[in-house]
């Protein structure tokens, strides 16, 4: 098949949970299929600066276009548009408009589908929410295929995509989480759609990589790992850690391992370390004792999966239905939506080693299960396949 | 990969054990503080948590019939929004560009101390809607009930 994917920005050095989503799902179907990136020249997903030649270029075993961004992004418009959409007084054409100042606006991009977009057996789309995927599936929706990468978050109300939701000619959901919520939101009955996920390939053996005494981290710790970011649950994350200092507990260690774009609070059982490379990664989630996840907006999750990789269990919020989902169809995590219950849960999972042993290994038996590359390309292929025009 | 130890745990049943123990905490903490006498009763206390619970986690103001009903959400919407106009025609702009320049910074910078405030009074206010409109929705399906037994009693 004649494939290609839609994707906001796109490149190896691109850490964006979307982008590497779309890229290494696009990698493996181009050992069977021709595929085409169309994308941005932006690199930076706040400004959408063009940082990228435009035009085509070879990346691997993908052929990737990419189309010069029309103008960067303004923020104090974007912040006024956003105010208004997510207050309920937004019309129509405003909601609209969301989605141009949202960015980035890439009209060659459009205008290629318009014209070629029939050359393609298939078009998949990744997240709804940036200009190419909003304005680009209308055009082609024939042979569309939506990668929503949708988070229960204010933006899924927005009343203009009750109808985009009908558009697609297929879907590709993350969790059945995010299949409800879309099925939920559109006007009318959803088109064919499956569940893919996304795939792991085994974690090496436990690995001692990198020595953690010299870095100042304990035996026994929890770990956050990804950005550090209000957004993420961290501010609660932090306050709610700090409060169980003050109870009657042994003291156990937080590991805060990823980009900070917040204040974290200087304290002796709190260690920030900042962006992590691939060793130290691997290190922190063989020692580690509990993976926290705090985040009040997922799609899927990929660091809960990769905690199950390695047998490790975890604490989620609650409050994102995607990760207490994932925690009861794995039976690999508790889940808490106040204080009183994360400190319960902590307690559980810190006292009782052979409990949160075992729910590590059924977190790990789920990942064997679900999400094993082979599972999820065949989950893919079957379904282009049988949506094929 | 590696082999399973011991009988499987189930997530859900370990929550509901945890979830069962936090309540009866809770219950004793508020009846120690000397609140509401019928909270002695487990099942009607169990009953409270669980609508106000289900008031508070599931429902948000889009999906809220109170806030309907209120004429026009300029009158009680919190405004948190800093926004500049001017009604001259052709000065207009200018003027609003300098606010944006000068004045809106200013703004900003002496309004942020208090924006989590309002954020806080507006996350309070839709909880307080949503409690009401649960309470309502209890009421009514009593009165459903009550109206059936009459019925059916006479």
């Amino acid at each position: 098949m004649k494939l290609a994917c839609v994707i906001h920005r796109f490149g190896a050095d691109i850490a964006g949970g979307s982008e590497t989503h779309c890229r290494i799902i696009a990698e493996r179907l181009a050992s069977s299929h021709d595929v085409t990136i169309l994308t941005s020249c932006a690199k930076d997903h706040v400004t959408w600066q063009n940082e990228c030649p435009a035009g085509l270029s070879e990346v691997g075993p993908l052929h990737v276009l990419r189309f010069p961004v029309a103008r960067t992004r303004s923020l104090e418009r974007f912040a006024e548009i956003s105010e208004d959409v997510f207050a309920g007084r937004a019309s129509a054409a405003d909601q609209e408009r969301w989605f141009t100042e949202n960015g980035p606006e890439v009209p060659e991009l459009i205008r290629h589908l318009q014209q070629h977009g029939s050359e393609y057996d298939r078009i998949l789309f990744w997240s709804y929410r940036y200009y190419p995927s909003f304005f680009g599936v209308p055009v082609v929706a024939d042979r569309a295929v939506l990668v929503p990468t949708a988070e229960d978050d204010p933006l899924i109300r927005m009343e203009i995509l009750a109808r985009f939701f009908t558009l697609p000619a297929g879907y590709m959901f993350l969790t059945p989480e995010e299949a409800d919520l879309i099925g939920e939101r559109a006007t009318g009955p959803l088109p064919p759609f499956c569940i893919i996920g996304s795939g792991l390939d085994p974690a090496p053996p436990q690995t001692d990589a990198v020595p953690l005494e010299p870095l100042g981290i304990a035996d026994k710790f929890l770990l956050y790992l990804g950005r550090v970011d209000p957004n993420k649950g961290c501010e609660t994350l932090l306050r709610y850690f700090l409060k169980v200092q003050t109870l009657d507990r042994p003291p156990v260690q937080l590991v805060m391992a990823g980009p900070a774009n917040m204040e974290i609070p200087e304290h002796p059982l709190i260690k920030r370390l900042g962006f992590v490379d691939e060793p130290l990664r691997e290190t922190l989630l063989s020692r580690a004792s509990v993976l926290m996840m705090p985040s009040p907006f997922e799609s899927l999750s990929l660091v809960l999966l990769e905690a199950w990789n390695h047998g490790l269990p975890a604490l989620v919020n609650a409050r994102c239905s995607v990760l207490k989902g994932q925690a009861v169809r794995a039976n690999g995590a508790l889940y808490y939506r106040r204080f009183e219950e994360f400190a319960a849960c902590l307690d559980y999972l810190l006292t009782r080693p052979d409990l949160a042993r075992r729910l590590g290994e059924q977190g790990l038996a789920y990942v064997n299960r679900e999400y094993r590359w082979p599972q999820v390309m065949r989950k893919v292929e079957d379904f282009l396949t049988s949506a094929s025009t | 990969m590696s082999a399973m130890n011991g009988p499987a745990v189930s997530v859900e049943a370990l929550m509901r054990q945890i979830e069962d123990d936090l309540r009866l905490q809770l219950r004793t903490r508020i009846l120690g503080r000397g609140g509401a006498k019928e909270y002695t009763d487990e099942q009607l206390f169990a009953r409270v948590e669980s609508i106000l619970r289900r008031a508070v986690e599931e429902r948000e103001q889009h999906s809220l019939l109170l806030p309907e009903l209120l004429s026009d959400d300029q009158e009680w919407q919190l405004q948190t929004q800093v926004r500049f106009s001017s009604h001259r025609p052709i000065l207009g702009k200018l003027i609003i560009a300098v606010k944006r320049r000068l004045l809106l910074p200013v703004s900003r910078w002496l309004y942020e101390y208090s924006f989590e405030n309002f954020r806080r009074q507006q996350r309070v206010n839709v909880m307080l809607f949503a409690c009401l409109e649960q309470l309502a929705i209890e009421n009514a399906r009593l009165c459903q009930e009550i109206e059936h037994l009459r019925k059916r009693a006479g």
